[in-house]
């Protein structure tokens, strides 16, 4: 009996003994690691299979527009702004200039805001076809990647057509956009303003993206490993995400209808019909599905653009050296990954006074170390790619 | 413009400015579109709760510095002579119509504190960081004012108007060259040559 006393004795010391082995460990993961899109690192501390405590470390791509911009003329600061979200880059250019002609009180000819919201849709599809190339792929499954990218080709090709750039286009100017080459912008003889089959191209590229978009439902919401996945991982709600000031269709995935395409009137997107999809629980597979329907909102759109582009001039008149009048005023766009703002200081002089830059993946990522809290390792690269974020919208 | 705002959206805007004005006890003002309410900088805590309670102001958009200084390291000093001050300002918008209200408030550059947002809104703890780093403000509250976009040994606020910008210190910018017609080019003056 003696014996079995010692031996339970020992017993119940080596259950105790092997729970206080159990140590935290801490995870590094980047600052280059193909989920991140980019130099992002995080220093998670992790307790088993769990992470906890979890820090984003960001500044690898810093580049310092909002300094630069003090001493750039405004026609400089769009080629810097492209370079913020280059997934994308045509739309970041898009609230800047409007900032700078609110201030000057410019009227942009409607065909140059039909073009502009041309582009920026094409730009919008083009990024989210970007993410429903990557997404699937850091979750495992390779194929997706190669439907969306085809499609994503020939979007970047269009916009190469019109702006000859596919990601950084500088392609707006203040008062309009680029006039095309030979029809003198001085002069003001429009030779032609788009290359020739433009929308004839454009129609078909849509058509094209919309049987993709079939595609790649059918591929990904059909993947039972993908759901397994996705489904309930990363639940954000509507009411934290606000508090963050997560935008985009990151808040529209936790239910929230709120589209600045609706409420701002930075291009004219009240002539167009179009239907501003929402998630029901916010989880990752939401985040999914809202972009997967955007992009067929945003198909729908650029068509119904295309039949009803009004003929003009491409530019307002403007001096040729331009000066902004003194005054303030916060300009913020629907851009792709969310809520993008330019709010501009203006002194009268060729430069901006002050430009503050608010990016959406800056506060889309700050939501990371409440998400990440007590998820399972595997899930950080799941939620994390759910995001879709791009560093140099994060770094500016 | 297929729609002109300007008919009708300054009084909507303006009696929107004064609503919220009211509600925080500030002065509200409409500058191009921008609804703009200066509150007092002890205040700027209790206007942010107010807005986020009682103004359905639940979406925290940014927040920022201007550096208000007559003399420049960088670029062009300011048109007219300005009060030397760092202007704090916050952008929150509600989510279901959409509004948007940018408060403001001055602080003086030798004390340059301001109590921290994150307990009102927790998106604040990054631009707080980063208004930190930039423009040398103490966040009062705040719960790690570490760097955010600098390296830690990083000396100075860079985005302070007396901060030099080292590379056009070492090269000039030829800006006044960008301006001038290109030599075969069409001219404003002269557009058929």
């Amino acid at each position: 009996m003696v014996m079995d006393q010692d031996v339970a004795r020992h017993l119940s010391e080596a259950s105790v003994s092997v729970e206080l082995e159990t140590a935290d460990m801490t995870l590094n993961i980047g600052p280059q690691h193909p989920s991140t899109h980019g130099v992002l690192r995080l220093v998670a501390r992790v307790d088993g299979e769990r992470a906890y405590d979890l820090k984003p470390v960001i500044g690898y791509m810093h580049r310092g527009y909002e300094k630069l911009s003090e001493v750039r003329t405004y026609p400089q600061i769009t080629t810097l702004i492209n370079r913020i979200d280059w997934v994308s880059g045509y739309a970041n250019e898009i609230p800047f200039v409007v900032a700078a002609e609110k201030l000057m009180e410019l009227e942009v000819p409607e065909r140059a805001q039909y073009i502009r919201l041309i582009l920026t849709e094409m730009a919008r599809i083009s990024s989210h076809l970007v993410f429903m190339a990557s997404y699937p792929l850091e979750l495992g499954a390779a194929t997706p990647l190669f439907f969306a990218l085809r499609e994503r080709e020939r979007v970047l090709d269009l916009i190469e057509s019109v702006t000859g750039g596919r990601f950084h286009p500088n392609f707006n100017r203040i008062g309009g956009v680029k006039p095309a080459y030979g029809s003198g912008s001085s002069t003001r003889k429009m030779v032609q303003d788009l290359p020739a089959g433009f929308f004839a191209e454009t129609r078909r590229a849509m058509d094209e993206v919309l049987n993709a978009v079939d595609e790649l439902e059918s591929l990904v919401a059909g993947n039972e490993i993908i759901l397994i996945r996705t489904k309930e991982i990363g639940v954000l709600p509507p009411d934290v995400a606000a508090s963050y000031g997560v935008s985009g269709p990151n808040l529209r995935a936790s239910g929230v209808a709120f589209d600045l395409r609706r409420v701002e009137r930075y291009l004219p997107y009240e002539d167009f019909d179009f239907e501003i999809p929402v998630g029901e629980n916010g989880d990752c597979w939401d985040r999914w599905w809202v972009r997967l329907q955007e992009i067929r909102q945003s198909a729908s759109i650029v068509q119904q653009a295309i039949d009803g582009i009004p003929a003009g001039p491409l530019q307002a008149k403007v001096p040729k050296v331009i000066k902004v009048p003194a005054g303030e005023t916060y300009v913020r766009a629907e851009n792709p990954k969310g809520e993008m703002g330019y709010y501009l200081v203006s002194d009268g002089g060729s430069a901006p006074y002050r430009l503050k830059i608010r990016s959406a993946s800056f506060s889309n990522i700050s939501i990371l170390p409440w998400i990440l809290e007590g998820v399972l390792v595997p899930d950080i690269i799941a939620i994390m790619g759910s995001l879709d974020f791009v560093l140099g919208d994060v770094d500016r | 413009m297929t729609s002109s705002p300007s008919d009708t959206e300054p009084t909507t805007l303006s009696g929107y400015a004064d609503e919220v004005a009211a509600a925080v006890g500030g002065t509200g003002e409409v500058t191009f579109d921008t609804v703009k309410v200066t509150v007092e900088s002890a205040h700027w805590e209790a206007a942010h709760r107010t807005a986020r309670d009682e103004l359905g102001l639940v979406f925290f958009s940014w927040l920022s510095a201007v550096d208000w200084s007559n003399e420049v390291a960088v670029g062009d000093p300011p048109g007219e002579e300005v009060e030397e001050r760092l202007e704090v300002l916050s952008t929150l918008s509600d989510i279901s119509e959409g509004r948007r209200v940018t408060f403001t408030t001055s602080i003086t550059k030798e004390a340059p504190s301001i109590a921290s947002l994150v307990g009102v809104y927790a998106g604040a703890n990054w631009h707080e960081r980063e208004a930190h780093e930039m423009f040398g403000i103490d966040f009062e509250g705040h719960p790690d004012l570490s760097h955010l976009y600098l390296p830690e040994s990083f000396v100075g606020n860079p985005l302070r108007k007396q901060y030099p910008l080292l590379s056009r210190e070492v090269k000039p910018w030829p800006g006044t060259v960008d301006v001038e017609p290109m030599p075969e080019g069409p001219s404003e003056e002269n557009p058929e040559s």
